[in-house]
């Protein structure tokens, strides 16, 4: 626990230290006046909860991708890894606790845009269900840190990481449905979709906002929850690997 | 007659040819910026990550906004915003063009840039055009791909006037970036959260997603001074088939907010970096 409380105080500080960090919580709230604007001219003020919920899964994914996915790397760059490793206490804890502050963080994201939407637009989101609601952002945010240590491990041995890591953002977000539901998306890439957590907890948080009863909640939640684990799994498998990899070639630091 | 073996400091004379000779030893400082800043370009990028990685990441960059349309099922709304986000991409990379001139900084060459006899800011305003020109060859293959899946029609030869406003959009919005990267010189480490934090206020502000007359007219009025607005109106003028004179008016608008913009990059980048110099606060290897 101390390792991990550890991990979660030095990603506070980077976050002081690095404002770049910061760059979701300054576009979520843009990317929500926009999404706001859109329906509004459009007249389908009924779309509101669509405009809630998708600048938050951008802030959320952007801090995966750029914030935790980064984590090893930057342990790398700033020649910290090696001593992290030869730590008595677990490199993954440390690790987990980074990538756990900075999804948790990304919370923040809820309350900016949906206080812009009311500020500037005056819309008020209201949460229908909410204990499905509640229950959906806590999976969501597990399954979000387990992608980001799949992220995070495999950006170490992918070569292209950074490319990865730049263009990996709107593809998740048309695939994942954050905006524009599954159901609307040509029939070939919907099998794609179901394979993306974001797809599931989206329509979750959706159904959540509206007044209409929610179906099949547990199963959804569940494909959320079981998604997640499988980036976690991957993400611990890769860690393994990786460190049993660069501790037998000396290139901890180098590779 | 000045004696070539006298010593003594020499009045500064301007001679003929002075001028001609400034012209083109900045168009080679300038070529060599751009030669630089693409090799920087093609480190990051091969062929296939600028494929599989960029082009991807660009397309659907551009269908998640045309997919809006087909959510609100109106086919007007899904091809406004399948123009305004293609043609924003040549805004959005240009802007990110600003990542090249304070790199400089983090690479540890700005010391030499700023010993060297020539002027930085033809350096800086060089070294990301390389950025742009991507951009706008993105944004062209963007709206040309996805127009026509998503049901627009091009009116030909008419919609070959794209290119060049294209173009325009994308040098406008490098002048505004080129007079952003002066602001921030000395505060590296905000780079990333002002480039992007400059797209989306873009994307938000200048007619990408919405008409220009949605805003309230003070609004109207900033958006008009930005990059992008004019000349994207220009764009859709032409694919909508408007009046050459519409057309000629929202270019002519676009090309004096470009103007302006590089006039106050160009009169500013000096102060700034002055400035720094002075306060000791442009570290040379952050």
């Amino acid at each position: 626990m101390r390792a991990f409380l550890a991990g979660a105080r030095i990603q506070l500080r980077f976050f002081r230290a690095y404002p770049d960090g910061l760059i979701p919580f300054f576009t979520a709230p843009m990317f929500s006046i926009i999404f706001q604007m859109i329906f509004r001219h459009a007249g389908r003020r009924d779309l509101t909860a669509y405009a809630a919920i998708a600048p938050v899964f951008i802030a959320l994914w952007w801090l995966a991708l750029f914030n935790s996915g980064w984590t090893i790397t930057t342990e790398r760059w700033n020649g910290t890894i090696e001593m992290l490793v030869a730590a008595p206490s677990s490199f993954a804890t440390v690790i987990f606790g980074r990538i756990t502050t900075t999804t948790l963080v990304g919370v923040v994201s809820f309350g900016e845009t949906w206080g812009v939407a009311r500020l500037i637009f005056g819309t008020k989101v209201s949460i229908h269900h909410v204990w499905p609601f509640v229950a959906t952002v806590v999976v969501t945010l597990a399954a979000m840190a387990g992608t980001a240590v799949a992220m995070a491990s495999l950006f170490v041995l992918a070569r292209n990481a950074t490319t990865f890591s730049n263009s990996a953002s709107f593809p998740f977000y048309v695939l994942g449905g954050i905006l524009v539901p599954v159901s609307v998306l040509p029939h070939w890439i919907r099998p794609l979709s179901s394979a993306v957590f974001l797809s599931w907890s989206a329509d979750l948080l959706r159904a959540a906002l509206r007044p209409t009863a929610m179906h099949e909640f547990a199963f959804r939640l569940g494909m959320v929850a079981l998604l997640g684990a499988c980036g976690l799994a991957i993400g611990v498998w890769s860690m393994r690997v990786i460190l049993v990899r660069v501790r037998a070639s000396g290139e901890l630091g180098t590779t | 007659m000045v004696d070539a073996r006298d010593s003594r400091p020499r009045p500064s004379v301007r001679r003929v040819g002075d001028n001609l000779r400034n012209v083109i030893s900045n168009a080679r400082v300038a070529w060599y910026a751009i030669v630089s800043g693409a090799n920087d370009y093609w480190a990051i990028f091969t062929l296939k990550s600028w494929i599989f990685g960029w082009c991807v990441r660009m397309i659907s960059q551009v269908s998640f906004f045309a997919l809006i349309g087909k959510l609100l099922r109106s086919d007007a709304q899904t091809q406004f915003l399948l123009i305004g986000n293609a043609v924003v991409i040549a805004a959005a990379a240009s802007t990110f063009a600003m990542f090249m001139t304070t790199s400089e900084r983090g690479n540890g060459t700005l010391s030499l840039l700023l010993a060297s006899p020539s002027r930085p800011v033809v350096v800086f305003a060089a070294r990301g055009v390389y950025v742009m020109a991507d951009g706008v060859f993105s944004s062209l293959l963007g709206l040309f791909i996805l127009g026509p899946a998503f049901g627009l029609h091009f009116p030909f030869p008419r919609v070959l006037l794209v290119i060049p406003l294209t173009l325009l959009v994308g040098a406008s919005a490098y002048c505004f970036s080129t007079f952003l990267a002066g602001v921030i010189l000395r505060y590296r480490e905000i780079t990333g959260l002002v480039v992007n934090a400059t797209i989306v206020t873009l994307m938000a502000l200048c007619g990408v997603n919405v008409p220009v007359s949605f805003y309230p007219t003070w609004l109207e009025w900033i958006s008009r001074c930005l990059p992008i607005t004019n000349g994207l109106e220009a764009i859709r003028d032409v694919i909508d088939g408007a009046a050459w004179s519409t057309i000629a008016a929202h270019t002519g608008a676009e090309l004096l907010v470009a103007s302006v913009w590089l006039s106050l990059a160009l009169t500013t980048f000096g102060i700034f970096m002055r400035a720094g110099q002075r306060d000791g606060s442009l570290e040379y290897a952050s």
